[in-house]
């Protein structure tokens, strides 16, 4: 990296094909943004993101497939949509962000949040064995997985003792169904 | 309806002065339009299309050249300059030099400057290579050089930079106004290079794009979403020679990193000026010019700089030909309404 | 519009003094007292005596760069060596680009606030020193442009066309006004080179800094300073250049010293002696070469003579 210092990037030697997929793959022309900013203003988290909304469509546009997939801001985006809400020139910049993020997991780029990762892994693989999100079984899975075993532990006793911790693990009638959806739509290499 | 004992000369025949010429002849006066070159129409004959609507500034000239021929109060001398002025109590005695050398005498109750601008000499900006790197030039010339790629001359570009506010915004070595036409031709002549060689390389580096207009807006936006010319925000630093092409060093301001790009041609959109004629002329009939050599018109008129003087186009501030036309006919009311006393 | 930006030589030294003040510099007169020398030689060939002062200290401009004092110290330092040259009642000519950045700005400041002013020499005044903005400060270079025509005359050992890169370091033209040539795209060292018989070699990072800028060439030298002088060092190669030119020792060290370094660490075989421009004038003008220290320069020049048929050492 050091020795690299003092080679800007080339405009000339810009990848198009980034640009090229979101237009084509997600609907989204990056051409049309104004560079104005303003999702960047009402981004609620903008100012922890290491690219802001604004940067984004930017990197989008230089090609910067690497940073797509490895900056921060990709797992910690909350998908509030606000940025698209305000964008004068409609640009789904949230859509963008689940198209890297997908493109990050089948690449196995290492998530900059790898707790991120794995709440969407367990939800998603919940919903593939059973047909809806198991509550008991996510939590519990993800206290083990991240090695916070009692996490929230005082939390579910007061909740079940009031009855909102549904203790069933409970599925769906059809689960067959819905792993036939999961296999026509998304990537075999969940877990 | 002729009016008897009043003329008026309009010293320049683009936009503006064919303008104010025929409004003044169309109102039943004399005018006489003075032009130094061979041709009417100014600027705009070295042009190359024209925004927003892409029409050929050619035909507009030609249409204006019909009307002036049409109106008998109207007269046209071409390779002709003014020399000397006398002023008299009632006008001015004018002294004008011919095409074919001689000297003649015009008596004019009016005068209405409509000279126009140039483009400021770039060479002051060294590190941009204007009149060292032969591929570096001034929008003005690149107007000749889409005119010779449209006639199938010259070589293919593989890439070509504009660079905006060259000499324009500069309190450093340039002028500290914006030259308000150069985001829009700019636009234009980047398109024009993506309609002839699409798979060229266009870069536009920019501070701002300013596009106040009718129809201007979406032209930009057209040229950079349809011809997919590429806008880099950034004031370009360097243009150095690089194995026979030129290098470009900028900063990419939107990610914040530096940047450098290749190409054959660098087009520097230069800070407009008012012709080298303007400021003699001016004086010539006692009237000052601002700061940076642009007419000024006195408080609460349109047109007027001094008593018998008024102006219209460039000569006042650089503005785009449908405005020249539109100061020119204003010129013509306050020319009218003086002769109407 | 700025018009004063670029200054005529012949009005900014209308004549040619019979003597100037030659400002000692800290890297110059002791990293390369090759080219103190070559600067009195070249100054005596013209009839101007230098005078010098060894009551005189740094410019001081290396330790304020590096806020090893407070401004208030250096704004002393300059009004007492300016005080100094006042009593010559001479011109301040400088041989780096560094001391002329340094003692034009902190002079200017000393002469536009007259609190600065009055604090600077109540300081100095306590040894009896005074300064009071007599002297004007001038680059050496600015010298050698002014005389070109009778360089050119003085020519004996004539360049051969070697081919010659000229390194204006960063503190001169950087300068917004005053300056002798175009900052953007500088060319007066190329025309002396020219006019010495040499070949101007207009490499793609002739304008580059050194990156030594004070300080940095020890702090974060593999770091920054190295890398740098790769790309600049590649390009000079890769046009060919045989010997490079410089007006400011600090640039000279950085592009000198260097070189060994880069050539280990990259695997280059860079072999590009740097050298003052007064000492590639004063060879060219017949001063003996045992005047003009080349054993001060870590990269040798003894190719270079070879090629010249200087090596005859006289």
């Amino acid at each position: 990296m050091e020795d690299n210092i003092y080679t800007p990037l080339n405009l000339n030697d810009i990848d198009d094909s980034i640009q090229e997929e979101i237009r084509t793959k997600c609907g989204i022309d990056v051409d049309l943004c104004l560079e104005c900013g303003k999702c960047s203003g009402g981004c609620p988290n903008g100012h922890i993101f290491d690219y802001t909304p604004r940067k984004i469509v930017r990197l989008v546009k230089l090609g910067d497939k690497e940073t797509l997939m490895t900056m921060d801001a990709l797992w910690i985006c909350l998908s509030c949509q606000l940025c698209l809400d305000r964008c004068p020139s409609g640009i789904d910049i949230p859509a963008i962000l689940d198209y890297m993020r997908e493109k990050a997991c089948r690449g196995g780029v290492e998530a900059s949040r790898p707790r991120v990762k794995l709440f969407h892994e367990l939800l998603l693989s919940s919903i593939r064995e059973r047909g809806r999100v198991s509550e008991l079984d996510v939590v519990l899975k993800y206290n083990w997985k991240t090695g916070e075993y009692m996490k929230n532990a005082r939390l579910g006793v007061k909740m079940l003792l009031k009855g909102k911790l549904n203790l069933s693990r409970s599925r769906v009638k059809e689960t067959e169904e819905v792993r036939r959806l999961f296999e026509a739509t998304i990537a075999k290499d969940l877990p | 309806m002729k009016q008897a004992g009043k003329k008026a000369m309009i010293i320049g025949g683009g936009p503006a002065g064919m303008e104010a010429a025929l409004r003044i002849g169309q109102a039943g006066f004399e005018s006489v339009l003075i032009e130094k070159e061979a041709a009417l129409g100014g600027t705009i004959l070295k042009l190359c299309s024209s925004f927003p609507r892409w029409e050929s500034p050619l035909e507009l000239v030609e249409e204006k050249i019909k009307q002036l021929k049409h109106c008998s109060y109207v007269k046209v001398m071409t390779e002709t300059t003014v020399i000397e002025s006398r002023t008299r109590h009632d006008g001015y005695s004018i002294l004008l030099k011919l095409n074919n050398g001689d000297t003649t005498e015009l008596d004019i109750n009016a005068v209405v400057l409509a000279t126009g601008f140039e483009m400021m000499d770039v060479s002051i900006y060294g590190e941009y290579g204007y009149g060292i790197y032969p591929d570096v030039m001034n929008s003005l010339e690149f107007e000749t050089l889409l005119k010779a790629w449209g006639d199938g001359m010259g070589k293919t570009p593989q890439g070509v930079a504009f660079f905006k506010c060259v000499g324009s915004r500069d309190r450093s070595k340039g002028y500290p106004y914006c030259s308000k036409i150069c985001c829009m031709y700019t636009a234009k002549q980047a398109g024009l290079v993506k309609d002839m060689f699409p798979n060229a390389k266009v870069y536009v580096f920019y501070m701002d794009y300013r596009a106040s207009g009718k129809g201007y807006e979406e032209f930009v936006r057209e040229v950079i979403e349809k011809k997919h010319v590429r806008y880099v925000r950034g004031r370009p630093a360097k243009v150095l020679p690089d194995g026979g092409r030129l290098l470009v060093r900028a900063e990419d301001t939107l990610i914040g990193i530096p940047i450098e790009v290749t190409v054959d041609v660098v087009v520097l959109a230069s800070a407009a000026v008012p012709r080298q004629e303007t400021a003699p002329l001016a004086a010539m009939f006692g009237t000052k010019t601002g700061e940076y050599g642009f007419l000024e018109q006195k408080r609460f008129s349109l047109a007027r700089a001094s008593n018998r003087v008024f102006f219209a186009g460039g000569c006042g501030f650089p503005v785009e030909a449908p405005f020249a036309q539109q100061q020119g006919a204003s010129a013509a009311v306050e020319v009218i309404e003086l002769f109407s006393q | 519009m700025q018009t004063e930006r670029v200054v005529n030589p012949e009005e900014k030294i209308p004549h040619i003094p019979k003597a100037v003040f030659l400002f000692r510099s800290c890297t110059g007169s002791l990293e390369y007292p090759g080219t103190e020398s070559a600067v009195r030689e070249t100054l005596k060939i013209f009839g101007i005596n230098s005078v010098m002062n060894a009551d005189q200290t740094c410019c001081s401009g290396y330790l304020l760069t590096c806020s090893v004092h407070k401004p208030e110290v250096s704004l002393a330092a300059t009004a007492r060596n300016l005080a100094i040259v006042e009593k010559t009642g001479l011109d301040t000519y400088t041989f780096c680009n560094g001391c002329y950045g340094y003692l034009s700005e902190l002079s200017h400041i000393l002469l536009y606030h007259s609190k600065y002013l009055a604090m600077a020499n109540e300081l100095i005044g306590r040894w009896g020193y005074r300064y009071e903005g007599r002297t004007t400060i001038y680059h050496i270079q600015e010298m050698w442009y002014r005389l070109k025509e009778r360089i050119a005359a003085g020519v004996m050992r004539p360049l051969k066309g070697l081919r010659v890169a000229a390194h204006y370091g960063c503190h001169y033209l950087s300068r917004q006004y005053g300056i002798f040539d175009d900052g953007g795209y500088p060319t007066f060292h190329e025309e002396l080179i020219e006019s010495l018989g040499g070949t101007p070699v207009f490499y793609k990072e002739r304008q580059l800094c050194c990156g030594y800028s004070v300080g940095r060439g020890f702090t974060h030298k593999e770091v920054l300073v190295q890398p740098h002088l790769h790309k600049k060092f590649k390009s000079a190669a890769e046009a060919g250049v045989q010997l490079m030119t410089t007006v400011c020792p600090g640039c000279n060290v950085a592009l000198d010293r260097e070189q060994p370094n880069l050539n280990k660490r990259y695997g280059e075989t860079f072999n590009i002696p740097v050298i003052d421009l007064a000492q590639v004038i004063a060879l060219a003008l017949g001063v003996p070469i045992s005047k003009l220290g080349f054993d001060a320069n870590t990269v040798a020049l003894d190719h270079i003579l070879k090629i010249l048929d200087y090596d005859k050492g006289i």
